[in-house]
């Protein structure tokens, strides 16, 4: 964990809700791993004229990373960055995905949430011959998953959070990361959960993960306003996180 | 350059820098090792703990409002005998006076919590925090009780009782007082839609505590250090206390929003200004990059 500058070099837009931050950033965090994450702050060049409003930092989780520490990062359109902006980073903050070894299948579920801190690890996925669905359910319908790589399999879930083939998508997967929006999200991961088990005769234990997006005020363990009611010892989604095997947590 | 900040006694807490972190800000010993250089600092005070071990709480813990937060963590913590056996060994390490933050809630648990402390040579103070709405003679008889402690004994007061128990609080046995908690608030959480309820921080809680230092230091026996804490987030900042007559600051939440800002307030009161590398080019250099080319003003002739 370090802290370090980054300057926004260049926005794109993917589709209408959402833009591309290319970052140019210390070296140190090139070689950032799918899960882990940024706390980002817009500062100015003058340091002495600090801005506290928005006081704590954003969780950034990266998309991609472009050759020459290039990070990219995908924000809400509604948020206005210009090229040159500087940003203060602290990061990388948590710990790498963990996949299975033998991973064949592998099944993305957003609920209510954009799929960003899913994507870093779609194209080395692909890469290894991996299998991968995306479903998106709730209000994550709107995200709009053209520019993603084909060939991934996008699925939209219907009113009632099913789709077809359900029970084969959910039987199929060697793994499921689950992703929900900010608010309730221990509440809403039981209901993905209770949703899997419906579909589902097993669920061992490291087979579903949520990832949580929380926000963090420090990042390093200190608050501890990122506590996690896990079973054993509580666990810090800054540390530990943010995947966790959600067997292993006490949900609402 | 050493600055005694609490009352002359049994023992007294004595620091090279009078900048702190506030209690639930930097974590149980070095988690914030990798981005502050604790050798800068005066001391470190812990986040709080309570003899018993607790929860934290349920539901959203953090909110965010305008050049502010409002926190809710429930104060977790493993117990006192738990994060002994946890911690001391990195207190050990710890190249600065380690105060531990202790919640207090009864007499009985204040006077364990004293011996047990007393015994653990890597703490070198007691920081007792009352909770809000404490009369005064349920807060003179818990400071009595933690004032059995050998060590130096700070408490901290409860914002809105601050003028109230300040007296009563040093004349039952505090070293120094910590002024203040930050206030509790209530906001609504845009996430979850609901309201929460918590302690607010941002740069708007100065003035308010400020205007309690400055007062209470005229009120007060000029033999009780205070300590100014709340909504510090600028050198500037800290040397107003100091000149409201603050002995010592403790900088509470803008070490999340910019970590480095500790240091910086730490070298400026501590006598130290940054000067540019004489290599670095100026857009190169900013305040934070450490102390390559500090120069110590204070002290030198």
């Amino acid at each position: 964990m370090r802290e370090t500058q980054a300057i926004v070099e260049r926005i794109k837009r993917v589709n209408r809700g959402y833009q591309r931050l290319e970052l140019a950033v210390d070296h140190s965090l090139s070689s950032l791993l799918p899960g882990q994450a940024l706390l980002t702050r817009r500062i100015s060049k003058d340091y002495e004229a600090e801005n506290w409003h928005p006081y704590l930092r954003d969780l950034w989780f990266p998309v991609e990373i472009l050759a020459g520490n290039i990070l990219v990062v995908e924000r809400h359109a509604r948020e206005q960055f210009v090229p040159g902006q500087l940003l203060s980073i602290l990061g990388p903050i948590g710990k790498p995905l963990r996949f299975r070894q033998k991973l064949r299948n592998l099944l993305l579920l957003a609920y209510e949430s954009p799929p960003t801190p899913l994507l870093l690890m779609l194209q080395p996925l692909l890469e290894q011959g991996t299998s991968l669905t995306m479903v998106t359910l709730g209000a994550a319908r709107d995200y709009d998953c053209a520019h993603l790589p084909e060939e991934v399999e996008i699925i939209q879930a219907g009113d009632d959070h099913s789709w077809q083939d359900m029970v084969m998508t959910l039987g199929w997967a060697d793994q499921v990361f689950v992703l929900v929006g900010e608010g309730p999200e221990l509440a809403r991961f039981a209901e993905v959960m209770r949703l899997i088990r419906g579909r589902r005769s097993d669920v061992p234990a490291n087979t579903i993960f949520g990832i949580f997006q929380r926000q963090l005020p420090c990042g390093v363990g200190a608050c501890q306003a990122c506590m996690l009611p896990a079973r054993g010892k509580a666990k810090l989604q800054c540390l530990d996180g943010p995947a966790f095997d959600l067997t292993q947590l006490r949900l609402a | 350059m050493a600055i005694e900040i609490t009352r002359p006694g049994k023992t007294s807490l004595i620091v090279q820098t009078p900048v702190m972190p506030a209690a639930g800000t930097l974590g149980f010993a070095d988690e914030y090792r990798s981005l502050i250089d604790y050798a800068n600092l005066g001391a470190l005070v812990t986040n709080p703990t309570t003899i018993e071990p607790w929860q934290p709480a349920a539901g959203t813990r953090v909110v965010s409002l305008d050049a502010g937060l409002l926190v809710h963590t429930g104060l977790p913590s493993p117990g006192l005998s738990a994060l002994i056996r946890q911690y001391r060994r990195a207190w050990a390490k710890l190249p600065i006076p380690v105060v531990l933050h202790l919640l207090g809630t009864t007499p009985d648990q204040a006077k364990r919590a004293a011996e047990l402390l007393d015994a653990v040579d890597e703490v070198a103070a007691v920081e007792l925090g009352l909770g809000d709405d404490i009369g005064v003679a349920e807060a003179s008889a818990l400071v009595r009780a933690a004032a059995s402690v050998e060590k130096p004994l700070l408490v901290r007061l409860p914002f809105y009782e601050c003028y109230e128990l300040a007296l009563p609080v040093a004349e039952a046995g505090a070293d120094a007082l910590v002024m203040t908690a930050a206030p509790r608030g209530t906001a609504r959480d845009a996430q979850g839609g609901r309201l929460v309820s918590g302690r607010l921080y941002g740069p708007l809680i100065k003035p308010l505590v400020l205007r309690m230092v400055g007062r209470l230091r005229r009120e007060l026996p000029a033999d009780i250090p205070i300590i100014g804490c709340g909504g510090i987030h600028s050198p500037g900042d800290a040397r107003d206390y100091i000149e409201a007559g603050a002995v010592a600051v403790q900088v509470d939440t803008a070490t999340w929003a910019q970590p480095k800002m500790l240091e910086r307030i730490a070298r400026d009161l501590g006598g130290w200004i940054a000067t540019r590398h004489a290599d670095a080019l100026l857009d190169e250099w900013h305040p934070d990059m450490g102390r390559t080319e500090a120069l110590q003003v204070r002290g030198t002739g």
